[in-house]
């Protein structure tokens, strides 16, 4: 048999289809996320993708904040709970909680403390993100936890941290991203109309979630292979934010720089930027977002390529100006280059302005919108978005896995489940609660 | 020209103490905190363990964040990481913002000159030099695979396959290698990445870019990250994929195992609510600037030394932001408190309360500073702060006072002052041991101790432009 080529090789071995035919990797391991908002969450559902069981523990009845959170308060997952029917979760809830099981329990209550403690002997570990000492108050923080669980591996996440002078503060992602340092080099500079600026996801929150994976992946290791021992960990959102930005630190540090905003282009190469467009590749649409005018990502920092691109839009002296990539990096050399790229691109579409740069083999890339990328047939082959046939939902669009992986690959059975839908599962199989127990603590509220 | 970087005074203002810190509290209250001090201290992190040191990784990537990422974390957190370059370096060390000579940094042995780019993402990695366009070079690569746990490769899509050290075959001379290709868009599939393809590509591809920036109504366009945002969550996302291959080999198979990861498919992972959104009623995720489709309040909005975020979206903090506006404003927090409309956190939501909501706190932070805000926002234990650049940020105390800052007195480099490993823990924390490496530097030490290389095949090798 010929050998496949390594695109078939790879279309084989990747298949998204063929996941559920291999195994998981944290088959048997065990997780309890007793985490709100996106950063505890995502942290604890990257560990379920990849096969744990995961048991997400929320407050009886509503549930946790995010599943009230959508945006304009439109699209709505129903119901959100069997308590209350009528009303439904909020797509924040949505990316942060796949695969997992859903517990309600009432920490405040000393017998919803016990539950808590009776699962946390039986896990692997634990991710919280409660303000820090509240669950050690509580007796369900690791100093307590690990007196009768040595191995429990307790992810603690959060915006400042437990120690120090701003302990006791609040944050959320936009403040990690706002006071970390991200906003100030984020966004076009004053002179061009901008402001510091957001990254639209809350990125200090996901992104935060998969360090806390990471880390406690890599503690696993150290636990199974060489200690036998458990761990505490702190991850601060804050301090994401100067990992993040480690050279405009080293910069400031040696040189005094403050690094500033540069908008669509790149300080680092040219060319190597965000072209505007000047036609909408939609002008019949009745969606702004479709009416605007298009961009195009313009990528050609080499010599030769740089070159052919000048020469393409007949601009052959800019060419000859800039033949250096030191002399086309320069800011001013910048602002020129870019506007003879839009220039040429004004009368175009992105779409036309992709086909003519291919033809030239100049390498780019349009700004796709979430509908685009929706329709690219590239992500949905990959798995990295995919059509679930999600058991109390329905058919979800969602995102897959971050990564692939060829022999133990991670994957997504379920977007989420109402408040409290796992009850009886989880309480029966490992807290040997009865029927009438459970309906006790029900009428009580501790679940 | 030999000339000597003044080298700043960081910090400017001195770190606060433990006792400035924990001053006028009692004993129970500090204690938490005094545990989490003695446990998680950086200033201890020498006398601990590390979770992966008996890891070796190869990273073998070039002229992209996303592998050297995902290297650093394994660096930070035990692993031995060797770089191997092309011959002369990566050539990522030789950019500088605009291309400014005079803000790289130069290693006082052989004054070889380093981007900060690079280099923030060399720490605690070895170099040794390798072309791999050479039979010679692959060869070298296959016995130095036979002595590795993980090998990292950001080559064009099957570029190593051709060469006969792709995933195939390097997996038949040490079946426990786990092999992770990272990339923009992908190795395989109708997109996948061209040769030279960088971030923003995948930031421009994922839907990231159209979200970002402010809707054109007020004046805005679809915006990239700052950095190169995709290539350091996708490195993060290789990671994980890299270390859960390593978890399975060591427990489950006894093989390792292909991975793949890239910048599109670590940000389409993490863009929450877009794909969803886009599934049930075919909405197109809008920009809207620094406000949040779902969250109000929370959101950051200019003040009259800057910009400033606030967030409390729900009756507790809502109100108390209206109370802290109050005490100054009192007209605007009775307008917001009086308005049926925004009685419910969901009424709050829609496009035109969101304009009302910060049109009205905006009334009372166009006269007050960034500080005055934070200070009696925080007051009331309301989530606030100011837009803080990157000189506020090496000096903000908290910051100094955590170490998330930290001075490397480097023997190549000196001191350079970088963004710490974020991995804090209380048995095997995160740590940097060293800065980088001008190129080549460890040549002699991996290629003796791993292959037995002589002074003279070194010799050898270096004459024929192999390493």
């Amino acid at each position: 048999m010929a050998t496949p080529s390594f695109e078939e090789y790879c279309r084989d071995t990747f298949d998204p289809k063929k996941i559920f035919s291999k195994p998981e990797p944290l088959k048997g391991k065990r997780f309890l996320s007793c985490t709100q908002y996106i950063l505890g969450p995502s942290c604890a559902n990257y560990l379920a993708e990849l096969g744990a069981e995961v048991i997400k523990i929320e407050l009886p009845r509503r549930g946790e904040p995010m599943r009230h959170t959508t945006p304009f308060n439109e699209p709505k997952l129903y119901p959100l709970s069997r308590w209350l029917p009528e009303m439904g979760t909020g797509l924040g809830f949505f990316g942060a909680n796949h695969n997992e099981y859903f517990l309600s329990v009432d920490f405040h209550k000393p017998e919803g403390q016990a539950i808590v403690r009776m699962l946390a002997n039986k896990s692997d570990g634990m991710v919280e993100n409660y303000r820090a000492g509240t669950f050690d108050r509580w007796g369900i923080g690791y100093r307590q936890l690990s007196q009768t669980n040595p191995r429990i591996i307790y992810q603690w996440l959060g915006g400042f941290g437990g120690w120090g002078p701003g302990r006791k503060r609040a944050s959320y992602d936009i403040l990690g991203q706002a006071q970390g340092g991200c906003f100030s080099v984020t966004g076009w500079p004053a002179d061009k109309g901008g402001l510091p600026s957001k990254q639209t996801i809350w990125i200090m929150d996901y992104w935060g979630g998969m360090m806390g994976t990471f880390q406690m992946l890599a503690c696993m290791y150290w636990r199974d292979n060489i200690s036998g021992l458990g761990n505490f960990m702190e991850y601060s959102q804050v301090q994401g934010a100067q990992r993040h930005l480690s050279d405009c630190i080293a910069l400031f540090g040696r040189h005094g720089l403050v690094p500033q905003r540069w908008g669509n282009w790149d300080t680092l190469l040219s060319v190597h930027g965000i072209v505007k467009c000047g036609k909408s590749s939609y002008p019949n649409s009745k969606n702004p977002q479709e009416l605007e005018q298009g961009y195009i990502l313009v990528s050609a920092y080499k010599d030769d390529d740089f070159a052919k691109l000048m020469k393409f839009i007949k601009k052959d002296d800019l060419a000859k100006k800039f033949a250096t990539h030191e002399e086309r990096v320069k800011a001013e050399s910048q602002y020129e280059i870019y506007a003879a790229l839009e220039d040429w691109a004004k009368d175009k579409t992105k779409e036309q302005a992709r086909e003519l740069l291919d033809k030239q083999g100049i390498n780019n890339q349009p700004v796709w919108n979430s509908k685009e990328v929706s329709n690219t047939e590239h992500f949905h082959m990959r798995g990295e978005l995919e059509w679930l046939d999600d058991p109390t939902f329905g058919d979800l669009q969602s995102q897959g896995p971050s990564f692939h992986l060829s022999e133990s690959p991670p994957r997504h059975k379920w977007a989420f489940k109402p408040v409290g839908a796992d009850n009886e599962y989880i309480l029966g199989k490992l807290c040997g609660f009865s029927k009438t127990k459970m309906a006790e603590m029900e009428a009580d509220a501790v679940i | 020209m030999a000339k000597n970087y003044p080298v700043l005074s960081w910090p400017a203002v001195p770190t606060p103490t433990p006792d400035d810190v924990y001053k006028g509290e009692s004993d129970k209250a500090k204690e938490y905190a005094l545990w989490l001090e003695d446990n998680l201290r950086q200033s201890k992190n020498f006398e601990k363990p590390e979770a992966l040191s008996n890891i070796r990784v190869l990273d073998c990537t070039s002229m992209m964040i996303i592998g050297h990422w995902c290297s650093s974390l394994f660096a930070e957190l035990g692993a031995e990481v060797i770089m191997v370059e092309p011959p002369g370096g990566d050539p990522l060390r030789k950019l500088s913002p605009f291309g400014r000579k005079e803000y790289m940094f130069k290693d006082t042995h052989t004054q070889e000159e380093v981007g900060a780019r690079f280099l923030a993402e060399a720490r605690s990695k070895q170099s040794i030099t390798l072309d791999l366009t050479k039979a010679e070079g692959r060869e070298i690569l296959k016995n130095l695979a036979a002595h590795a746990d993980v090998i990292i490769e950001n080559a064009p899509p099957g570029q190593w396959d051709e060469w006969g050290i792709g995933y195939r075959q390097l997996s038949q001379i040490n079946p426990r290698l786990v092999y992770c290709w990272v990339g923009q868009l992908g190795q395989w599939g109708p997109l996948k990445d061209k040769p030279g393809n960088l971030d923003p590509t995948a930031q421009a591809a994922c839907g990231f870019v159209h979200g970002t920036g402010a809707p054109v109504a007020f004046g805005g366009t679809p915006t990239r990250s700052g950095w190169w945002m995709c290539d350091q969550v996708g490195g993060t996302g290789a990671a994980i994929g890299i270390m859960t291959a390593l978890n399975y080999r060591e427990e489950v198979s006894g093989r390792g195992q292909f991975v793949e990861a890239t910048g599109a498919a670590g940000v389409i992972r993490i863009l929450d609510y877009n794909w969803g959104w886009h599934g049930v009623d075919g909405s197109i995720r809008p920009r809207y600037g620094n406000w949040d489709l779902a969250i109000n309040i929370y959101a950051v909005n200019p003040c009259k030394d800057g910009q400033i975020m606030v967030g409390g979206g729900h009756d507790r903090l809502w109100y108390r932001i209206w109370r802290t506006v109050g005490k100054d404003k009192p007209d605007v927090e009775q307008h917001i408190v009086e308005d049926p409309n925004l009685k419910e956190v969901t009424g709050r939501l829609p496009h035109y309360r969101q304009v009302e909501t910060y049109t009205s706190l905006c009334e009372w932070m166009k006269d007050t500073t960034r500080s005055e805000a934070e200070t009696k926002l925080q007051a009331e234990e309301v989530a606030s702060g100011g837009v803080s650049f990157i000189d506020e940020v090496c000096e903000f105390p908290h910051y100094k006072y955590r170490g998330h800052l930290e001075v490397i007195d480097d023997v190549n480099y000196g001191k350079v002052l970088i963004g710490a490993s974020a991995f804090i823990g209380q048995r095997t924390p995160g740590r940097v041991k060293w800065i980088g490496r001008p190129v080549a530097q460890d040549n002699e030490d991996v290629y003796r101790r791993l292959l037995g290389f002589t002074r003279e095949n070194l010799d050898n090798l270096k004459a024929k432009g192999v390493i």
